[in-house]
């Protein structure tokens, strides 16, 4: 299955990172795509974007974003929505996208993925403004699924339905981060098999995988380590019902080596390859 | 939420604050948030409290290292706590977060050596904004010879927008030049006028300490003084330290060098 907008299926990516810069310039690694931190390159004309010029002329590109704050009650940033989509522009990018969350009100912005409360009224305002988003960028918003570690007593709906909601209504795409899904799994003990079987399989058009830090009492995303066996399966599970899907690796706390970072991403082969050549057709053949 | 989430106090202080009442109106927390198997609704929002602070800590700290190297953790830590309250992040972007830091510092009660830290903090507000700054061609030394020798009195000159030129009353220059020194041999941070230059080139960003008769003339030619007024202020000025026309010379050659002019109008 291909998602409804035929983005393409650009392998298997990890994030550009700043301390890999210098070897990415100079060895040139065999990785099929890097997924870059719009923020980091949306007000600079230093260092940072000649790099980033630089990896664009030899690798696909996805943008993706932590400020748009689409679920907050403050007016949408359309200067930082005209730098974005300059940005997109600029780096080719097959796809721009965010998360569903809300970093600040009035004004403040706490640099933090907030979790919206999953209301009716949440629902019709963030999806009014996806829409926005969506016509100013003139390309389908992506939203990730947040990790999170509160719910609100007033939500009316699950994560995942509010989530494929939005999709629906919205004409979004979706970035399933399925480390963010055993992370709230746990946090808010549900069960990450029915949020991963809820959603619409044709509206992803990524994945997300990275590793957690287990603190006893609840789970953070930390992005410090190797992605459990856990979460894989999860990844497994979601690889069966969206065939193959765009996946990237996320490394961003005690940051190894390129070449670690890579061979993780890289396990999603073992998933992909058994997708694609399924059992059943092979003894056949 | 938010206004819980920002507090500096504990997790309790911070959701009996005004604004954190406010916020949830005269609903109790318990009202709003769900508690999980494990944590109550207050320490599900400790987890963002936590992480907010840190958060603000590692951006602060990414564009202040010699300042937090000089202070120390936990006195930078506490610089960054109170310096959030006052001037929280208003943009899409970290990178503007700590645009006020220097002038914070200038009148922060609790920091040691205050007006050090003060000019420590400039510069490297500086290297900062250079870093970011727009990518604008330099003049070469083609151009520069292309000007007929009469043209150059009147002549002004535009800096790259990749440049900043400080006047620091602390050798803050040279604190940053032994910042990597393990054995922390560091310059006593003793009062001392000192002139720094601050510019990009091919994308890499270079501290160039002047002289106080360089920094002159060079402030009069970035604020757009005729080059040959501008030398005629450097030759009246500085009493036994007066620069000489050699050295006028010399430190010309070394700007166009180094690329900090952009352009020349004659």
């Amino acid at each position: 299955m291909s998602n409804r907008w035929n983005l393409p299926d650009l392998g298997i990516g990890v994030g550009l990172r700043t301390v890999h810069f210098p070897h990415i310039l100079s060895a040139r690694p065999q990785v099929e795509w890097f997924e870059v931190l719009s923020e980091n390159f949306m007000d600079t004309e230093g260092r940072p974007l000649r790099v980033l010029d630089q990896v664009v002329e030899r690798y696909p590109i996805a943008l993706h974003g932590v400020s748009l704050s689409i679920g907050s009650t403050d007016p949408l940033d359309f200067e930082y929505l005209k730098k974005l989509k300059a940005l997109a522009g600029r780096t080719r990018a097959h796809w721009v996208s965010d998360h569903l969350c809300w970093t600040g009100v009035m004004g403040r912005n706490v640099h933090d993925l907030l979790p919206m409360p999953y209301s009716e009224e949440a629902l019709a305002h963030t999806i009014a403004r996806v829409r926005t988003v969506s016509e100013v960028l003139e390309r389908p918003l992506v939203l990730e699924n947040p990790s999170s570690y509160v719910e609100f007593a007033q939500s009316t709906m699950r994560e995942w339905e509010f989530l494929a909601r939005l999709a629906e209504d919205s004409d979004c795409g979706l970035l399933l981060d399925v480390n963010n899904v055993y992370v709230s799994a746990f946090n808010h003990g549900f069960d990450a098999n029915a949020y991963i079987d809820a959603l619409p399989a044709d509206r992803v058009v990524q994945y997300h995988l990275a590793g957690h830090t287990h603190m006893g009492t609840h789970i953070v995303d930390t992005h410090s380590d190797h992605a459990r066996p856990e979460v894989w399966e999860l990844y497994a599970r979601s690889v069966a019902r969206t065939g193959l899907v765009s996946t990237l690796y996320e490394w961003d706390e005690d940051i190894p080596e390129f070449d670690v970072v890579l061979a993780e991403a890289r396990k999603a082969a073992a998933y992909r390859a058994a997708l694609a050549a399924p059992p059943a057709l092979a003894a056949a053949r | 939420m938010q206004a819980a989430v920002v507090h500096p106090g504990d997790i309790e202080k911070a959701l009996a604050s005004p604004l954190a009442r406010r916020e949830i109106a005269r609903a109790d927390v318990d009202a709003v948030i769900l508690p999980s198997a494990t944590l109550t609704p207050a320490q599900r929002v400790s987890v963002y409290q936590n992480m907010y602070l840190l958060r603000m800590e590692e951006a602060l700290g990414s564009d202040y290292p010699g300042l937090k190297h000089f202070l120390g953790d936990d006195a930078f830590f506490s610089l960054v706590r109170d310096y959030v309250q006052v001037h929280p992040s208003r943009s899409y972007t970290l990178n503007r977060l700590g645009d006020k830091l220097p002038d914070f510092v200038a009148v922060a009660p609790d920091v040691r050596r205050r007006d050090f830290c003060a000019d420590l903090a400039r510069l490297e507000r500086a290297l900062s904004q250079v870093f970011d700054a727009p990518e604008t061609k330099a003049l070469d030394a083609s151009a520069i010879d292309a000007v007929a020798p009469e043209a150059w009195e009147t002549a002004r000159l535009t800096p790259i927008a990749a440049f900043r030129l400080l006047a620091l009353r602390y050798p803050a220059s040279a604190y940053m030049d032994t910042l990597d020194d393990e054995q922390h041999r560091h310059p006593p941070a003793r009062r001392r006028d000192t002139y720094v230059a601050v510019y990009r080139r091919e994308y890499s960003v270079y501290r160039h300490d002047l002289a106080r008769g360089a920094h002159d003339l060079l402030a009069d030619l970035v604020a757009g003084k005729p080059l040959g007024r501008a030398v005629a202020a450097a030759l009246r000025r500085g009493g036994r330290k007066r620069p000489q026309p050699d050295d006028l010379f010399r430190w010309f050659r070394q700007w166009v060098a180094a690329g900090i002019f952009a352009r020349v109008d004659l």
